[in-house]
């Protein structure tokens, strides 16, 4: 016998889909409809006739909704003053949920707007020129290596005789002269070496005289200098007879010719504009030339994609002439914002996109966790819901109230979670004012700007949503219905199956997690506070650069590299002789930071290539900072003669552990790793030291300073770089004119700047890792609350749910425990289980990761983990049981 | 629209229900509009548009009969409210007045 009723899953789709009051309805109507096509035209039609109807009631009742939902939020659904007024007055009356769920909210908004801001403004930035979106820049990438060339002095060239979608395409170079007042001591500045087509891409005019011009890029032109309107007011007291003036950059006279206006930076952040030399008699080979930017300005009419397009046509040309490497190159028209941020080359922008991403899932994540709080709270209000309902509310106008509920919590913490984005923020810019001379990009905007605020007012709008409306929509639903039929007899509202997921779910996912962020934690914290290992109040540290003219482009030559290299010797030696300096050492950045990280690979078979950071030292170094030789010996003078032929380096004790293991690693040969054909030289590992910094084993023995190697730098090589000295009797400070005094003496166009003690320089690098601590912490912390939060709302309403039965039972003489038992045995089963999951999962990722996360004594932390969330877990729900068991038998019939 | 917000969709539906006086349900109110239109109408608009006219105060409803053929449900009657009565007649008047002066058979597109 054929069944009468129409196909199960779409009538199930129907009922879902159609509003509550509807639904019986049509329904019936359908099932009417469909048994008369049944007898008339069989199963098949009928059927299908009925799928037909239930997708056209799909979309019409999606659209409805939809439609409802925004016609709430304009006219009588509105929330009012009112509505806000009650939702304030609402938290008022649960401070608990309101610090809880608003320091959750406040968390999740600071973090989500907070990458927000920092992202869009260093990746993706509106570039503050005229059709600023049109102007590009363009880069030479290996994407194989992730490595972004800079040598493309040939490739520009080429693009800027050959590329017609792409104008004015030009390329500047940084770089640092001394410039030589009047009298006084020379003083180093950072200048543009750029195309005059710079000037002409950002189509700002001069404020006085002329900015440069293709002339006189061309060899033999005289020596000209723009300067910005900053220098202009303080180098210059704003003389209006400046141009034409005439400025001595290291030995070189430059005459100025233009002052730009106000706030001109291009192309970055710059003050001093001369002319980039490039002749056009002279070939630059594939891969020759100093590291340049190219940057130009999409033609009228050209889109990113015909330039990319034309782009890579001649890039196909220029890689078939190429040699290795870099035939294997690609040329991409980038943001403009690139040439600062260099971001293309790592694939950055994605990585910072699926960040952006994560952290709205987060958002949505803790939203949800909030809205279970509310929920517990909305359903004990479902009488008061269903009186309204009764005296006349509408279903959007209660939702829209309880919207406005949320909206004040979410509201209040977003604005928290803002104040501490405008704090972290000023951070952030004098963090980049400081490495920029206190002028970041020109681009770059400080302060909470409109778009991070209205991304704030999505977030908090988002959860809002979630947090109110999701919940009263399940408490105004079908079971409002029932409630309203039992108005005054004790609406018995639900947890449903959803929300005990919900907080399943949460239980299981702090278990997993709380594993790692808590090593997270210990680590950062262990690296923001760790001992230096050295005393950094001794040293006093100064950037320095030697002159070194007359070669602006191409390798310098042999004459320019020895008299660098007298400078150089000549400063090291006169400091060293000095009383109360124990030594001195160059480096081209910080002691502990390194030059970069590079892959190395080992001569032991089978052994995989790893990343170390490679620093460059001369011989002093390991002396100077007291770091142990554990094996081996240090860099000789003799090692500096044969150097490019032995290729000695020294490696770090954690180096050794990581890629050599067991055996002696003296005498060992590692090289970096080869690309294609690009097979580089082996060297010869020559001594071991302790790893400098002091490296921090977090709690399970894992080693936080990374493997190290270090090449045998002779100070010549160094022109640009750090120079540290240790003093013995002697402040930083107290030196500091000597040190002057010693340069002025070797080299008058020799530069020293930011000149102080290595203390503050260590301190100042710690401290991003302090506030990274902060934030971990900060994250970990709210979501374990929130987990409690959970939980303490759950035992909470379950225990209110239970009240009479409580107070009859204990009338009866139910003795206390078996009671308590019995009220905690719904929230023990709901921990045990989310405890469960989250030891597997933990356990899970663990595994597949190959025991990487949590090997040795760390696994030991899972179980605590699980132990830990079980306690919170019972101590939040035994406050609610306490108080059921408080019930007075009298008390409990009259609540009904 | 008129001033009570009245589409021409919702207009034929409470002209539907008040030709079918006590027998008005969302079936017949489709076939109604069919019969007399000549057009297929999506029966979910139907149901969109009741539920829209009685958030309106324009018709009310009760709950008929549950039968076996339902699948057990019972059927939901409407009527005009008086609101719907009058919203119809200023419908009515305005389109009237809209037509004054003007005669169907000599309208000629321009």
């Amino acid at each position: 016998m054929t069944r009468r009723t129409p196909p199960r899953i779409a009538r199930g789709l129907l009922r879902r889909v159609v509003h509550d009051d509807s639904r019986e309805m049509i329904d019936g109507d359908l099932h009417e409809l469909y048994v008369h096509r049944l007898d008339a035209y069989g199963a098949l039609r009928a059927n299908a006739w009925y799928w037909l109807e239930t997708l056209s009631f799909l979309m019409r009742f999606t659209l409805d909704r939809i439609a409802r939902f925004f016609r709430g939020f304009s006219g009588d659904h509105a929330p009012s003053v009112l509505d806000l007024k009650l939702g304030a007055r609402m938290l008022a009356k649960s401070p608990g949920l309101a610090f809880v769920g608003g320091l959750g909210i406040a968390v999740a908004v600071a973090l989500g707007a907070g990458a927000y801001a920092v992202i869009n403004s260093y990746f993706y930035p509106d570039i503050p020129l005229h059709e600023g979106d049109r102007v590009i820049a363009i880069g030479k990438f290996d994407p194989r290596r992730r490595y972004e060339e800079e040598h493309i002095l040939h490739d520009f060239v080429t693009w800027r005789r050959e590329l017609r979608s792409i104008v004015d395409v030009g390329a500047f170079r940084t770089i640092r002269r001394n410039i030589v007042a009047d009298a006084g001591a020379p003083e180093p500045i950072t200048i543009a070496e750029m195309t005059a087509s710079g000037f002409r891409v950002a189509k700002i005019p001069p404020l006085m005289g002329r900015t440069l011009i293709d002339a006189d890029e061309l060899p033999g032109a005289p020596p000209v200098l723009v300067i910005g309107f900053d220098v202009w007011q303080s180098r210059f007291n704003g003389d209006r007879s400046i141009i034409g003036r005439q400025l001595r950059i290291g030995t070189t006279l430059h005459t100025i010719v233009g002052v730009m206006p106000e706030r001109f930076g291009f192309p970055v952040n710059h003050q001093y504009w001369t002319p980039l030399h490039i002749d056009p008699a002279v070939a630059v080979a594939p891969g020759g030339g100093p590291g340049v930017d190219v940057f130009g300005r999409l033609a009228p009419g050209a889109t990113k994609e015909t330039a990319q397009a034309e782009l890579a046509t001649i890039t196909r040309r220029l890689s078939a002439e190429a040699p290795q490497p870099l035939a294997n190159m690609e040329s991409r028209i980038v943001p403009y914002s690139d040439i600062f941020v260099h971001a293309e080359a790592e694939g950055e922008t994605s990585a910072y996109a699926i960040l952006r991403f994560l952290i709205a899932i987060f958002l949505v994540i803790v939203a949800m966790n909030v809205a279970v709080l509310v929920y517990a709270r909305t359903v004990t209000r479902t009488g008061e819901i269903a009186v309204r309902t009764a005296l006349g509310a509408t279903r959007s106008r209660i939702v829209m109230q309880l919207f406005a509920e949320a909206f004040v919590l979410s509201g209040v913490a977003a604005l928290a979670g803002l104040a501490v984005v405008a704090v972290g923020l000023r951070m952030f810019d004098a963090a980049l004012a400081g490495l920029f001379e206190g002028r970041p990009p020109f681009w770059m905007h400080s302060g909470l700007s409109a778009g991070t605020v209205l991304y704030t007012v999505g977030l908090a709008v988002l959860a809002a949503l979630i947090i109110g409306v999701f919940p009263a929509m399940r408490a105004t639903g079908a079971r409002l219905r029932a409630a309203m039929g039992s108005i005054g007899s004790g609406a018995k509202a639900r947890l449903g199956a959803t929300w005990t997921l919900l907080i399943v779910v949460q239980v299981a996912i702090s278990v997993a997690i709380l594993p790692l962020a808590l090593l997270k934690v210990v680590e950062m914290t262990q690296l923001a506070m760790r001992p230096a290992g050295f005393a950094p109040g001794e040293y006093l540290s100064t950037k320095f650069l030697v002159e070194r003219d007359g070669t602006p482009i191409g390798n310098p030559t042999d004459a320019v590299i020895d008299s660098t290299r007298r400078v150089v010797n000549a400063l090291l030696a006169q400091v060293a002789a000095e009383p109360g300096v124990a030594g001195a050492t160059i480096t081209i950045s910080s002691p502990w930071n390194g030059g970069g990280n590079a892959v190395v690979e080992t001569d032991l078979p089978n052994a995989e290539a790893t990343t170390t950071s490679v620093q460059n030292v001369d011989t002093n170094f390991i002396h100077l900072f007291d770091v142990r030789m554990l094996a081996g010996r240090p860099f000789d003078a003799g090692d500096a003669a044969l150097r490019l032929r032995d290729r000695p380096v020294i490696v770090n004790r954690s180096f050794v552990d990581k890629m050599l293991g067991a055996g002696d690693p003296l005498g060992r040969r590692i090289r970096y790793r080869a690309y294609g054909d690009d097979v580089q030289p082996w060297m010869r590992i020559v001594g071991v030291i302790d790893d400098f910094p002091k490296a921090v084993r977090t709690p399970g023995g894992q080693v936080t300073r990374g493997a190290a190697m270090y090449h045998l730098a002779v100070p010549g090589d160094i022109y640009d770089g750090l120079l540290t000295i240790r003093l013995r009797g002697r402040t930083p400070e107290d030196f500091t004119p000597t040190l002057r005094r010693i340069a002025m003496s070797v080299d008058p166009t020799l530069q020293l700047s930011d000149t102080r003690s290595l203390d503050s320089m260590y301190r100042e690098d710690t401290r991003a890792a302090k506030q990274l601590a902060a934030v971990v912490i900060l994250v970990t912390l709210s979501v374990v609350l929130l987990s409690a939060a959970g939980i303490h709302a759950m035992m909470s309403f379950a225990v209110n749910q239970r009240r009479r039965e409580i107070g009859i039972r204990s009338a009866l003489g139910a003795p206390a425990r078996l009671l308590l038992t019995s009220v905690l045995a719904r929230a023990s089963r709901q921990l045990t289980l989310g405890v469960a999951m989250g030891l597997a999962a933990a356990l899970a990722a663990d595994t597949m990761s190959g025991g990487m996360l949590l090997s040795g004594t760390r696994l030991l932390l899972v179980p605590a983990t699980a132990v830990f969330m079980l306690m919170v877990g019972i101590f939040a729900a035994a406050g609610p049981a306490r108080r059921g068991l408080r019930v007075q038998p009298t008390e409990a019939l009259q609540a009904d | 629209m008129t001033s009570h917000g009245l589409g021409e969709f919702e207009q034929m539906v409470l002209l539907a229900i008040a030709h079918l006086k006590h027998d008005a349900y969302g079936t017949p109110i489709v076939d109604e509009i069919e019969r007399r239109t000549g057009r297929s109408v999506a029966r979910a608009a139907v149901y969109v548009t009741l539920r829209r006219l009685e958030d309106k105060g324009l018709i009310s409803s009760w709950m008929g009969e549950a039968t076996p053929e339902r699948g057990g449900k019972a059927r939901r009657y409407v009527k005009l409210a008086p609101l719907g009565v009058t919203a119809l007649r200023e419908a009515r008047h305005a389109a009237e007045r809209m037509w004054q002066g003007l005669d169907p058979a000599s309208l000629r597109a321009r």
